[in-house]
């Protein structure tokens, strides 16, 4: 694939989120609508396209763990606040900071996380799990080897602990299960295809109130050393 | 997956005529010693040809100088040598025509880079010739079905069900007493050491194909071939139950990764994945792991979750209801007819909700034939679940009260008890539903003992029963969705 063939060229370690996200779509792997921008007025713009409440994201090919950078904000409401958020990101990444991410803002209450990674003796392993950011202290997930069949990824999900908010939820609708199936399959099917991705973070997968899935954030980590790029 | 047992490279380890035996003396003290003596002891029936360099006989056995020197060419080889001699050995076996080996001799890949390069030369010596063997750094395998038992313990319980494969030779030998206890048996048992040439995954094959073993048992440090384990047990599991119980599940397993899936990703939770992905029923003991296959190979399996506990005596019907309701089983409410069905059975102190709890019955036969014959026709229950104790003196007492002299009373009780767990345990093996029994008595208890003997499973506790009819349970729920999958 072509993102990933250019990322390797490039020696980065990680897809960038907008990239990993374009990946998964190809996919079919519901993510936010978001628009790359490298200006403040580029930024605002994209924010109009989107519409308001949007969330602006700081961008670097070295940036793997945003939130904890400072380089995150949700909700903003309009044009000014749109561009006090840009204005500070940019100064806190300082040298790392090479643009950001325009998004639509999802919400909803139930968050899951969805990964993939490798096992030497089964290779391919698919992850689901309560996601959010309590996802490491609740550790409440499963895995599957891949492939597996949509029976198998149903089961998947039975096997949570906390597989009750898949149901209907404080007035919001049950997930919308044959997506949430499509996208497991669907994650172990990349892991198969490309040798050259190490591992995968949807983290979170939201649940909006109408039970449908959007990846909000998501990371693809390459492998290391360039010599494994793909034909 | 293979057609025949004849084609599994184990069918010649688990099963041969002839047997060259490498490493035995007449020195006690020798583990191959030990080895030849568990097989002379169990009666194996086929020719023995012990290899020796100095000695002419062992243990009775006329001894050869080599391999090339027997006088026909044996189907398996034992080799409990010292190390640096066994790819040698190999080698001359090869060259006699021997097809099937068992390499116990440890200091091979599990001590370093060295054992590593010797390994490997075993393993090209053998591929040269065809060999397949099993080893090295195990302690053998065991057919009871054959009298066949090539392991350094003695085997003393008769031809069992439970076949095993398992990656420490301990819960092969070690374990021959214990299953003994409780009536039970391995019909095979392969330890698979290192598992250069033939691994847990060829075991399950062999396993499956099997006509003596009912339910397929393993012990797993590590899977090394992946895949083709997730792909063979699902191919198994739907006629044959898997039961495995998986060791180094803790979190120090934990990889370092960038993400959180890596971080995530302990090889606790991954097996668990790999074993339900693979149909496998996962036990947490090696208790348990037994439990389940004692359970799975004498019971038939349950529609759904729904228990009716048994008993005679509250505290005891009370935990096993407790020990259900943990292991996710549901205790529903006894239909009308069934009540009315049971009501000429019971006295005034009983109970007809669930547990039902008889307090005392006019007869036995009521306790154990009569009254679970009613249980077991309620169509709101799956299984059912008996507490049972029979105390010989009690009985005794009751006998010469009718004027027997106490030596006449006591040949009585006997041959009562006899007859009650007779009866009871055959009531128990036809059902269509799952029976399982359980008791704090074990048998050192006659009726318990003679429950045993004829092969009824009588867990020790409440709670041991109620997880093994949880993990049949589950295993009905691994096989609706393995046929989802190929529908």
């Amino acid at each position: 694939m072509d993102i990933i063939d250019q990322a390797l060229a490039r020696n980065q370690r990680a897809l960038s989120e907008h990239e990993a996200k374009k990946l998964l779509s190809a996919y079919g792997i519901p993510v936010t609508r978001e628009i790359p921008a490298v200006s403040r007025e580029s930024a605002v713009d994209a924010a109009g396209q989107l519409g308001y409440p949007v969330v602006l994201k700081g961008a670097g090919a070295d940036l793997m763990h945003k939130t904890e950078s400072g380089a995150v904000f949700v909700n903003i409401e309009d044009e000014a606040g749109l561009a006090g958020a840009y204005d500070t990101v940019a100064e806190r990444l300082g040298g790392a900071f090479e643009g950001v991410l325009v998004q639509e803002m999802v919400s909803g209450k139930r968050e899951l996380v969805l990964g993939l990674h490798r096992e030497p003796q089964f290779g391919p392993c698919v992850m689901l799990g309560l996601g959010g950011v309590l996802t490491e202290v609740i550790n409440d997930t499963v895995f599957r080897v891949a492939p597996f069949d949509e029976a198998e990824a149903r089961d998947m999900a039975a096997g949570l602990r906390s597989r009750d908010i898949l149901k209907a939820f404080r007035g919001e609708a049950a997930a919308d299960m044959d997506t949430l199936v499509h996208c497991l399959c669907t994650l172990g099917r990349i892991g198969l295809e490309h040798d050259s991705i190490a591992e995968i973070d949807i983290n979170p997968m939201i649940i909006t109130p109408d039970g449908g899935l959007r990846a909000v954030d998501a990371l693809v980590v390459l492998k290391e050393g360039k010599d494994d790029a793909e034909n | 997956m293979m057609r025949k047992i004849e084609d599994s490279p184990l069918y010649g380890i688990a099963n041969p005529k002839s047997i060259a035996m490498f490493g035995a003396s007449n020195k006690y003290t020798a583990m191959g010693t030990s080895i030849l003596t568990s097989i002379l002891q169990m009666g194996y029936e086929g020719p023995i040809y012990p290899v020796h360099p100095s000695e002419t006989t062992v243990l009775g056995h006329t001894a050869y100088k080599s391999v090339l020197d027997l006088p026909e060419t044996p189907d398996l080889a034992i080799m409990v040598l010292p190390t640096r001699i066994v790819p040698d050995v190999m080698e001359d076996c090869g060259k006699k025509g021997i097809k099937y080996a068992i390499v116990v001799s440890g200091g091979f890949k599990e001590i370093g880079k060295d054992g590593a390069v010797l390994e490997d030369r075993l393993k090209q010596t053998a591929d040269k010739y065809g060999i397949r063997f099993l080893g090295p750094n195990c302690i053998g395998a065991v057919n009871t079905h054959l009298k066949f038992n090539a392991s350094f313990l003695p085997c003393e319980h008769p031809p069992g069900f439970i076949g095993m494969a398992s990656q420490s030779g301990s819960f092969i030998t070690q374990m021959f007493a214990y299953l003994g206890r409780y009536g039970l048996g391995f019909s095979t048992g392969f330890s698979v050491g290192n598992e250069a040439n033939i691994d847990i995954v060829d075991c399950m094959e062999y396993l499956a194909q099997c006509p003596n073993t009912k339910v397929i048992s393993l012990y797993i440090e590590s899977i090394r071939r992946g895949r083709e384990f997730i792909d063979t047990a699902r191919k198994i599991a739907p006629h044959k139950p898997i039961v495995a119980y998986y060791a180094g599940g803790t979190e120090a397993g934990r990889r370092a990764g960038l993400s959180h899936t890596g971080a995530l990703a302990g090889e606790e939770r991954v097996y668990d994945g790999v074993f339900r992905q693979s149909g496998v029923i996962r036990a947490h003991s090696i208790e348990e792991l037994f439990d389940f296959c004692w359970c799975l190979g004498t019971c038939a399996l349950p529609k759904g979750n729904r228990v009716i506990v048994q008993t005679h005596s509250g505290g005891p019907g009370a935990v096993a209801a407790d020990a259900c309701a943990r292991n996710g089983l549901e205790l529903p409410a006894l239909s009308e007819s069934t009540r009315q069905n049971l009501s000429e059975y019971l006295p005034q102190t009983a109970s007809m909700n669930n547990p039902v709890d008889l307090t005392f019955t006019k007869n036995n036969m009521d306790f154990f034939v009569e009254i679970p014959r009613i249980l077991k026709a309620e169509q709101n229950a799956d299984a059912l679940l008996m507490y049972l104790m029979l105390p010989r003196r009690n009985i005794t007492m009751f006998i010469e009260s009718t004027g027997l002299s106490t030596e006449e009373a006591q040949a009585e009780t006997e041959k009562f008890i006899a007859e009650q767990s007779r009866q009871l345990a055959e009531e128990m093996l036809a059902s269509e539903k799952p029976w399982v029994g359980f008791s704090y008595y074990s048998g050192e208890s006659p009726f318990i003992r003679g429950l045993y003997d004829a092969g009824a499973p009588v867990l020790p506790g409440p709670n041991r029963a109620a997880r093994a009819l949880g993990a049949m349970v589950a295993y009905k729920a691994l096989l609706e969705k393995l046929n989802m999958s190929e529908e």
